[in-house]
């Protein structure tokens, strides 16, 4: 197969996404139901599994630019991703399911010292359904009802990046980030008494926002590698009926890692990072992630694990909620490495406001290398 | 063999990985939407102007149904008197049916009459029916007062239907009357037989008869005859004459070709009340101001229409009757074509000046859908000409008890608003 011709099935792929035609989501979260929706993460299978602290390494996790430099060549990925959530408020538990592909994306190298990517992935997810049941005096009876709301959609980011290789040590990279994505919602409410009639009302949202990031990834010592990232994006436009209902400020993002690999065999990494989702308006914080992992053995058949921790952007009260999680997976290259499945597991507590989210997240990644 | 199991086992926890299920209960406001469904109640009480009341869209002989009645009220007696004329064979009938001979008809040594009766209130007791012969010359101009004074004859049979129905094989082997009940349809079909004084076949009339039915029953003496398919017939037994022979022919039955009532009171003229009902039937509009900030911004879930009984329903106490709200195609006042899409109804009890309530809200829900749809409410009874009840409202003229509608309609949902 041709370079070209790699890059035509690879573009093919993604192409639904770069059309508006896919549907891209994440993990969802009842945290994200009050605010703009819970935000993606940005890392392909093998970076969630170790934690997301290989994302900034990870030329196939959509998180930096820089390490593209290193894709070597023609690659495509795709993951996919199963949840069983359990939510428990206020005495209240519910088991929640979803499953998801919130990645996908081709790069390889255009020239010597310059790689290219593009791709998508979850920027918000914006899925859920909530019910209710309550009552009011209507016509001087009280009459109960039972409300439900849905949302049905996310908000995509769709990444054309490019990286270069400057020096053996230092590597560049910069994306253009275009958000655009949907939301099918509707709003019922059924009375008990018949003689009022169903309520039935429904919107399709669209959105639509860009960004620009850049990133750096500096080689300090052989095996020892640290990163550093940053990402502004202007704001998200919500129109209803070609009519703007809503528009908001998105965050700036910064973040950084370090990878050691004192052997062939072993690597271990670490990053944090910072969003100023404060400025998405009231009801929402700036958060703080962290994350660190390891892969041991050879690349061929490799075994990952890692921790991540940190603050979910939106909540009720005056405190951010906060998430805490494990993960392990492995991955298994076939035909001589140009094709590469992973799988990971990963169990995530969310706490805050009186609710406690448990979810156990099932993740299959495909990567091929034509 | 292992790698088609194994493939099965994939597809099967791929199904069922797909199956959404992301349904919760709300708890709000920390974990619910910040936009909420906003019910909005609203009495619109001066947007029904323009009311106007018709008579006449459907009179006793176009009525799908006969009605007989005799109700003594405070002032004056219902009496409802259905009315039949039923064509002969002419003064000659065929002899054989092998040739195309006739002869003379002679007489008839008997006829039977078969009538549907197709509503009736079994609390009614001791229910009568006689038979009057009327002059063939009935027609649909006829009225109450013209076949007054055959009503007055003596009549030709007298039935006690509770007395028949209590018969065994529902038969009176005296009369030779019977009664066949429709346990599904709940009609009793009478077959009286005629004796040769009754079933007079006169030739030069063509053999046509024509009769009237009065009743009688201790209390709620009201009924309904059925008519066409379900309507009188007559089967006759005739002599004719063939070669100075008589000779005895039984030809089929023959349907009626009159089929109507009279009655009395006659309904006291339309004045500024809405009028809904009565023979012949009265219609009443209301026209609506639609308000622009329901038909544009809302989604109507309940529309009441109220209206205030000027006197109390008039009519047979056992025949309670439905009426209906329509809309209309086009404004052509009377003579507007009703939109039968859509309609609702409420029943009305005969005696009652309670509010009338009738939830309209199909219709206003087809006006905020098409706004090029006029916003008249047309009210009439479900089933035109068929029960003596009417009902008169007050219109918009009268202040106080003018009709109103009630509206309950839901905001937009602010939709994409974080």
């Amino acid at each position: 197969m041709t370079h070209r011709t790699g890059w035509i099935i690879a573009l093919l792929l993604v192409g639904p996404a770069l059309t508006g035609g896919a549907m891209a989501a994440a993990q969802d979260s009842q945290f994200g139901i009050r605010g703009l929706g819970t935000p993606g993460r940005w890392e392909s299978v093998r970076s969630r599994s170790t934690g997301g602290a290989f994302g900034p390494f990870d030329p196939l996790s959509p998180l930096m630019e820089a390490s593209l430099a290193d894709v070597g060549q023609l690659t495509a990925t795709a993951a996919g991703g199963t949840s069983n959530r359990d939510v428990l408020v206020r005495g209240t538990a519910t088991s929640l399911r979803a499953t998801r592909f919130p990645l996908m994306g081709v790069a390889g190298p255009v020239a010597r010292r310059l790689a290219v990517s593009v791709g998508f992935t979850t920027y918000l997810d914006k899925s859920w359904d909530v019910t209710l049941r309550d009552s009011f005096m209507l016509r001087g009876v009280l009459q109960r009802y039972t409300d439900e709301i849905t949302s049905d959609g996310s908000v995509a980011d769709i990444r054309l990046a490019a990286a270069s290789r400057l020096t053996r040590r230092i590597a560049l990279g910069a994306g253009l980030h275009v958000l655009a994505g949907s939301t099918r919602m509707t709003a019922e409410r059924q009375f008990d008494d018949s003689t009022f009639h169903r309520v039935q009302q429904s919107a399709d949202a669209r959105y639509d926002g860009l960004g620009v990031s850049g990133s750096v990834l500096i080689g300090l010592a052989p095996g020892l590698t640290i990163a550093g990232w940053a990402r502004s994006d202007n704001r998200l436009r919500a129109k209803v009926a070609d009519t703007t209902s809503a528009v908001t400020d998105l965050p700036l993002m910064a973040g950084g890692g370090v990878l050691f690999a004192p052997s062939p065999s072993a690597r271990l990494g670490a990053s944090v990072a910072w969003r100023s989702w404060s400025k998405a308006g009231a009801g929402a914080f700036d958060t703080w992630t962290w994350s660190a992992g390891a892969e041991f053995g050879s690349r061929r058949m490799p075994i990952r694990l890692g921790a991540r921790g940190g603050q979910m952007p939106f909540g009720p009260g005056t405190e951010a909620p906060t998430e805490v999680a494990g993960s392990l997976g492995t991955g298994r290259a076939f035909a001589q490495g140009r094709a590469l499945i992973d799988l990971g597991l990963e169990r995530l507590e969310r706490r805050g406001g009186g609710l406690t989210e448990r979810v156990w997240t099932v993740l299959v990644g495909i990567t091929v290398r034509p | 063999m292992i790698r088609r199991r194994l493939a099965l086992v994939g597809a099967v926890l791929l199904v069922g990985a797909c199956v959404e299920r992301l349904t919760a209960p709300g708890q709000c406001p920390d974990y619910c939407p910040s936009g909420q469904i906003t019910v909005v109640d609203t009495l619109l009480t001066t947007s029904i102007n323009r009311d106007s009341s018709y008579r006449g869209y459907v009179l006793a002989y176009q009525a799908a149904l006969m009605l007989a009645a005799n109700l003594p009220g405070a002032t004056d007696t219902l009496d409802g008197r259905p009315i039949f004329r039923i064509n002969g064979y002419g003064a000659r009938f065929r002899i054989s049916t092998v040739d195309t001979s006739t002869g003379p008809i002679l007489g008839a040594d008997s006829a039977r009459l078969q009538l549907y009766v197709v509503r009736r209130d079994t609390a009614t007791h001791n229910l009568r029916l006689q038979l009057y012969r009327l002059p063939i010359t009935i027609d649909t101009s006829t009225t109450f007062g013209a076949v007054a004074a055959p009503f007055t004859d003596s009549p030709l049979r007298t039935v006690n239907i509770d007395t028949l129905l209590a018969q065994p094989g529902r038969k009176d082997s005296v009369t030779g009357d019977s009664a066949v009940v429709d346990t599904v349809n709940h009609r009793v079909v009478l077959s009286l037989k005629l004796d040769t004084a009754a079933a007079r076949y006169i030739a030069t009339d063509s053999g046509t008869v024509a009769y009237g039915i009065r009743i009688a029953a201790d209390t709620l003496a009201s009924i309904a005859f059925g008519k066409d398919a379900f309507g009188p017939s007559l089967q006759w037994y005739l002599r004719v004459d063939s070669l100075g022979t008589p000779v005895a022919r039984t030809p089929g039955a023959l349907g009626a070709r009159l089929a109507s009532f009279v009655f009395a009171p006659p309904p006291a003229p339309l004045d500024s009340t809405l009028a809904v009902g009565g023979v012949p039937s009265a219609r009443s509009l209301l026209r609506v101001a639609f308000p622009k900030v329901i038909r544009d911004s809302g989604q109507i879930i309940r529309a009441t229409l109220f209206l205030v009984p000027a006197v109390a329903a008039r009519g047979a106490p056992a025949d309670s009757f439905v009426i209906e709200a329509r809309s209309v195609f086009a404004d052509f006042g009377a003579k507007s074509p009703i939109d039968l899409r859509l309609g609702d109804t409420t029943v009305i009890h005969v005696g009652a000046t309670d509010t009338v309530k009738i939830e309209v809200t199909n219709l206003l829900q087809a006006w905020a859908a098409d706004s090029t749809h006029p916003t008249i409410l047309v009210l009439r009874p479900e089933r035109e000409a068929q029960v003596f009840g009417e009902i008169r409202f007050y219109p918009s003229l009268a202040a106080a008890f003018r009709p109103t509608l009630q509206v309950t309609f839901v905001r937009r949902f602010p939709f994409g608003v974080p």
